[in-house]
Parts: structure tokens; C-alpha cells; sequence
């Protein structure tokens, strides 16, 4: 066993820099690149600031991803915590064995848990780990950003003169959450994760980290804050790109069919990538333009489904079963909001 | 070199990463630029997000530096393996860093408008109040109230800090309000369709949560010589309401007396206010206040 100290990470470093330049490269060449742009880009770098564009577009992105930021993080450090303090049977536990009463438990968590759906996906895939059925996980993370107090508090200030669409919204999430918890507890019955972790190796190594657990919920912290944030980057870019480019009046006019309004909704919806506290408030500047069933597919389907948990979604199940998810979600939310709007 | 040693260096790429995201965090703060991109309420737990990043950071040094060789398994394989992959994943990471500190903070404009469709009367059932100042409907309350209170007033003032509510009561009540003076602060925005250069609305983004769901709203303006002025300049836009027909809609709009270029607010969105008959009264009092003062 090598003797650890200050020295030894310091000749580390420049054994690492004598040594071996070939295995350093890739991690040293973005920052290459960086200083290489910023030789030639200088000089051109004022005509660029004068760009309305790319001002658009760095203040929806930013915006985005700090609006996200402290969910992610929030997330990142639950879901760390219960990996480092909590045993793994205490979760496995509190969740009712038969189905019917444990999909009506991951509804109620995300009473308990109101995390918006970027700060969802860690803590979920660590309560799978933890012993927690896929099924009732797939139920938490689809009510969990809809079925909350703050959202049914957001969702009513947004719609004060239409209130029955609040209660739509909550009621048509709740029953969308359950239904495809039920069909995913019939219909999949092997693992869908895209790996799994050995908790005994985790458990072993947990005694060796310096400083204690404090350290190690960091460390795990931050692990999984890479984790996500590359697909939330991904999907910040993507969104905000969509966002400084897209005429949304000129769209809406293609789509000015009686469904045709449905799918420019849920469209919508999965490219904006709004959160769920704040999706009602652009829902109810469609008010007068789009069928009041529609918007119900919009913020019943947006905290759901978007760009940038649905690269969560992926990095979190095998291919083919967040596909299969993407389908049951769509399929649901659809038939669900239309069905509804004859009472609305 | 050995696995270990590749997950140190990882570890201190990332450290780095992590407190420049702290860092420029903490630098928006610092600058009062955050309301650039996001609403108040969500800016309190943004501020908070230097002091876990500055944690994961040092938490990420000390494993890089002191930790056991033995600790520093991948045993969840989460570290990229190949050349490409860390590149990748780094240069990612850098993107919105470099956006934020090279690039000036620029707050949504002309452009954002076109593209998100501006609003001119937000009447989503369609039907304005008839009756003076009232209403059955118990949500409609504070607008009925706060419509009551611009009423009195000489020329109506648009204070930012309820300009969403100002506009809700003006527009419900457009019969009763035809004929006021009134006095508005705002960007100029003009429509790439509507050529007229002596018409333009008079514009502001209301902000949610952050500018993703930024809406912007406005007061079509019509002035009687041409107005020159570039797209996106702030002006303060003083006249007398009117009734017009947009696109089939009847919202209102002003016919502009006078139209003064002010400079740029510290604050350029708006936000909804959680009760704004309390906040009018409390703008009201602090203008008196000014007043005495001088």
C-alpha cells in the first residue's frame, strides 16, 4: 500500500507531467483548444459581442441552466446521503410489497419531496439501487414534479380564472403516474438500468476515504453532478438554441387543426424544457389561442417528458426501455388530456 | 500510468471545474447581474450554490492529493475512458463557463420577442368587465381594485414592480380607462411585419422562474411623426389610452403626446408581485416620501 501525503500527490503531478505527456493529452486538450480559440477569435471577438443572437441565446441558456442548478444539486447531495448514511434494506422496507398500495406511496413522496425533475433523476437512480422497485421509482419520477405543493400553488396563480384546468393537471398527472406504473410492473420484469452498481464494493471502499463520510458525500456528489450535467448542458444548448430561433406564432398557425393543437403543445413542451413551477404561466399565454385541452397535455407532459431529462431517462435505463417509457408517456398524456377535455 | 492516477488528474480537472462554477456563480451575485437570468425567488437558492460546488471541490482535492490508491477505484465506471470521451465531457463543461465570463450579460430584447410572440392584451377568456371597476368573479378582486386606485390617479404611473398587474387592470377595463393620461418605461419593439414607423409597442419581459419562460409584454404605441429611434432603447412613453384593433383583437393603445429616450433600468424584466394592492399603496408612500423630502 502506498503511503499517502502532500508530497507524494505532488510528485504525483509532476511525474504525470515528466513522464507521461501521451496519457495526459486528452484531459490537457480542451484547455489547448481554449487558449488556441481565444488567439484567433479575439480580434473578431467584438464583432461577435455586437450579435443580438448570441445574446438571445446566452440568455436563455444561462438562465436555464442556473434555474436548474440548485436542483441539480439538491438531488445530487439527497441522493448522496442516502448512499452514504442510509442501509440499503431501511428503503426496501418502508415500501409496501404489493403494487396497488406502493404506487399510491411514490405519489405521495413527491408530496413529501417537492424536487423539481432535473434533481429527480439521481435521487431515483439511487433509491433503485437502494432496493426500491423500478415501477414505483418510474411513478415517483413522473408525479413527483407535477403532484406537489408548489406546483398546484404555481398552477393556480397562473389559471385564477380557470381553475378546473388546476385540478385537471393534478388529477391527470396522478392517474398518467399510476397507469404506466401499472404497466410497467406487468410488462417489464428484468432490470432495465444501464448499470449496476455492486453495493458490497461500495461498502468496502466507503471505510477508505480520506476525511471520513463527509468527504465521501462530496466526492459522490460530485460524481453525480457530472453524471447529469453533461445531459443537462446537452439539453440547455439544445433548448436555448430552439428557444433564440423558433417563431412560435408562425408554428402554432401550421398546426391550427383540432389535434393538430395537441401535438403543437406537447411539442412544445418537450423542446421548451421549462420547469414545472414555471410551465403554467407560458401555458396560460396560449389561453386563447389553443384548446384548454391542449395546454393540459402541455404541463401535464412537459415535467414529464423534455429534452433534458429525457437524456437523464437514458442515461439511466437501457435504450430500449426509455423508449419504450418515451411511448407509454406520450401515448398516456394524449389520449388522457383529449379524453379530459370534454369536461374542461 | 496508472489507473489511480488517471482518477486523481480527473478528480482535479474536476475540482477545477466545480470552483469556477462557484466561482462565476459567485461573481454574478457579486455583480447584482443573477436577475439577469433568473427571477428573485429563485435567485436566493442560486446564491447558495457556491458554498456545495466549493465543497464538492475540496472534497475532489482531497482525494486527489491524499487519497488511498485503493479508494480511488471507478467502481461505478462514471470516468470517461478514451481520449475522445474526456474531451468531450471537459470541453462540455467549459461551454457555458466561457460563455458567461467572456461574453457581456445581455438582457432579452427585440429579438426574443419576435421569436416568442409579444402580447398585447392577455384577456384569456375574451370578454372585458363591463361594469365599472367590478366584478363577481373573486379571483378578479385585486384586479378590480387595483384598476379602482390607477383610476384616481391624474396620469396613471406603470411602476415596474407591478407593471404585469397594471397592465391586467388596464386591459379588463379598457372601456372605463379610454381617455387617460398615462406614463410607461420600456424598450421599443417593433413588429417585423407592421412597417408603419410611427407605430411600436412599448415592451417589457415578465420573468416566472428564469428566461427560458421569460413572456414579453406590451403597449402598442402610436406617435404622430415618425419615430427614429433603433430597436431595443429604452423610452418612456407619455400619452393618452386608446382602444385599437390588432390582428382581430382589440387591445389598448396609446397615443404618444411625448417619447423620451431614458437610459436602461438596473432591472430590465418584471415580476409578477405576490399582492399588489399592498405594493401599489407602499410605492404610493414612498413617492410621497420623495416629494416631502424635496
Amino acid at each position: 500500500m502506498r503511503r499517502c501525503s502532500l508530497s507524494d500527490g505532488l510528485l504525483f503531478l509532476l511525474d504525470v507531467a515528466g513522464l507521461t505527456p501521451f496519457r495526459i493529452l486528452p484531459l490537457l486538450l480542451p484547455a489547448a483548444f481554449l487558449v488556441v480559440a481565444l488567439v484567433f477569435w479575439l480580434p473578431e471577438l467584438t464583432a461577435l459581442l455586437d450579435n443580438t443572437y448570441l445574446g438571445s441565446f446566452k440568455a436563455s441558456f444561462i438562465g436555464i441552466l442556473l434555474e436548474a442548478m440548485p436542483f441539480v444539486l439538491l438531488g445530487a447531495l439527497l441522493s448522496s446521503l442516502l448512499s452514504v448514511f442510509i442501509p440499503d434494506a431501511l428503503i426496501s422496507r418502508w415500501i409496501p410489497r404489493r403494487p396497488v398500495p406502493a404506487l399510491l406511496f411514490a405519489c405521495l413522496l413527491g408530496i413529501l419531496f417537492p424536487v423539481c425533475e432535473c434533481g429527480m433523476i439521481p435521487l431515483v437512480r439511487r433509491l433503485i439501487h437502494k432496493g426500491m422497485p423500478v415501477y414505483v421509482a418510474i411513478v415517483f419520477i413522473l408525479s413527483g414534479p407535477i403532484v406537489n405543493p408548489v406546483v398546484y400553488g404555481a398552477t393556480l396563480t397562473a389559471f385564477r380564472t380557470h381553475p378546473e384546468l388546476v385540478y385537471a393537471r393534478m388529477g391527470l398527472a396522478f392517474i398518467v403516474a399510476c397507469l404506466i406504473g401499472l404497466i410497467i410492473y406487468v410488462t417489464v420484469r428484468k432490470s432495465p438500468l444501464r448499470l449496476s452498481i455492486k453495493s458490497l464494493n461500495e461498502e468496502t471502499h466507503r471505510q477508505d476515504t480520506r476525511g471520513g463520510k463527509l468527504t465521501a458525500v462530496f466526492v459522490h456528489t460530485a460524481d453525480e453532478f457530472f453524471e447529469m450535467g453533461k445531459y443537462l448542458i446537452i439539453g440547455c444548448l439544445l433548448t436555448s438554441a430552439i428557444q433564440t430561433f423558433m417563431v412560435r406564432e408562425s408554428l402554432a398557425a401550421a398546426f391550427d387543426r383540432p389535434l393538430g393543437a395537441y401535438v403543437f403543445m406537447m411539442g412544445l413542451a418537450f423542446v421548451l424544457s421549462l420547469c414545472s413551477t414555471s410551465d403554467a404561466f407560458v401555458a396560460a399565454t396560449f389561453l386563447h389561442t389553443f384548446p384548454a385541452g391542449s395546454l393540459l397535455a402541455f404541463m401535464v407532459l412537459g415535467p414529464m417528458l423534455d429534452f433534458k431529462n429525457s437524456l437523464m431517462l437514458l442515461s439511466l435505463f437501457k435504450t430500449k426501455f426509455a423508449l419504450y417509457l418515451f411511448f407509454l408517456i406520450l401515448a398516456c398524456v394524449f389520449v388522457g388530456s383529449v379524453l379530459m377535455s370534454v369536461w374542461l | 500510468m496508472s489507473e489511480a492516477r488517471v482518477i486523481r488528474l480527473h478528480y482535479l480537472l474536476r475540482a477545477a471545474l466545480l470552483l469556477a462554477f462557484a466561482l462565476y456563480i459567485a461573481h454574478l451575485a457579486q455583480q447584482d447581474t443573477l436577475h439577469y437570468y433568473i427571477a428573485p425567488k429563485l435567485a436566493r437558492w442560486v446564491r447558495l450554490c457556491p458554498v456545495p460546488l466549493a465543497l464538492m471541490a475540496l472534497a475532489l482535492a482531497v482525494q486527489a492529493f491524499y487519497g488511498k490508491g485503493s479508494a480511488l477505484c471507478d467502481c461505478e465506471h462514471r470516468l470517461p475512458r478514451s481520449f475522445v470521451k474526456s474531451t468531450a465531457l471537459y470541453s462540455l463543461f467549459l461551454f457555458p463557463l466561457l460563455l458567461g465570463f467572456l461574453l457581456p450579460d445581455q438582457a432579452l430584447g427585440s429579438l426574443a420577442a419576435d421569436k416568442k410572440g409579444i402580447i398585447l392584451s392577455n384577456l384569456g377568456d375574451g370578454h372585458p368587465e363591463a361594469s365599472a371597476f367590478d366584478t363577481s368573479d373573486p379571483y378578479q378582486q385585486e384586479f378590480a381594485e387595483l384598476a379602482r386606485q390607477l383610476y384616481a390617479q391624474p396620469v396613471i404611473p406603470v411602476y415596474p414592480a407591478i407593471f404585469s398587474e397594471t397592465f391586467g387592470a388596464i386591459d379588463r377595463y379598457k372601456q372605463q380607462f379610454e381617455g387617460k393620461d398615462i406614463a410607461v418605461t420600456g424598450f421599443l419593439y417593433r413588429d417585423g411585419t407592421h412597417t408603419d414607423p410611427a407605430s411600436f409597442a412599448v415592451s417589457r419581459f415578465l420573468v416566472q422562474c428564469c428566461t427560458a419562460d421569460a413572456t414579453p409584454f406590451g403597449m402598442l404605441v402610436e406617435a404622430d411623426t415618425t419615430i427614429s429611434l433603433p430597436n431595443d432603447t429604452w423610452v418612456e412613453v407619455r400619452g393618452k389610452l386608446q382602444i385599437a384593433d390588432y390582428q382581430g383583437q382589440e387591445v389598448i393603445r396609446i397615443k404618444a403626446v411625448s417619447v423620451t429616450p431614458v437610459s436602461a433600468p438596473s432591472t430590465p424584466y418584471i415580476y409578477t408581485s405576490p399582492d399588489s394592492i399592498a405594493a401599489w399603496h407602499q410605492l404610493l408612500a414612498a413617492q410621497e416620501a420623495a416629494k416631502m423630502a424635496k
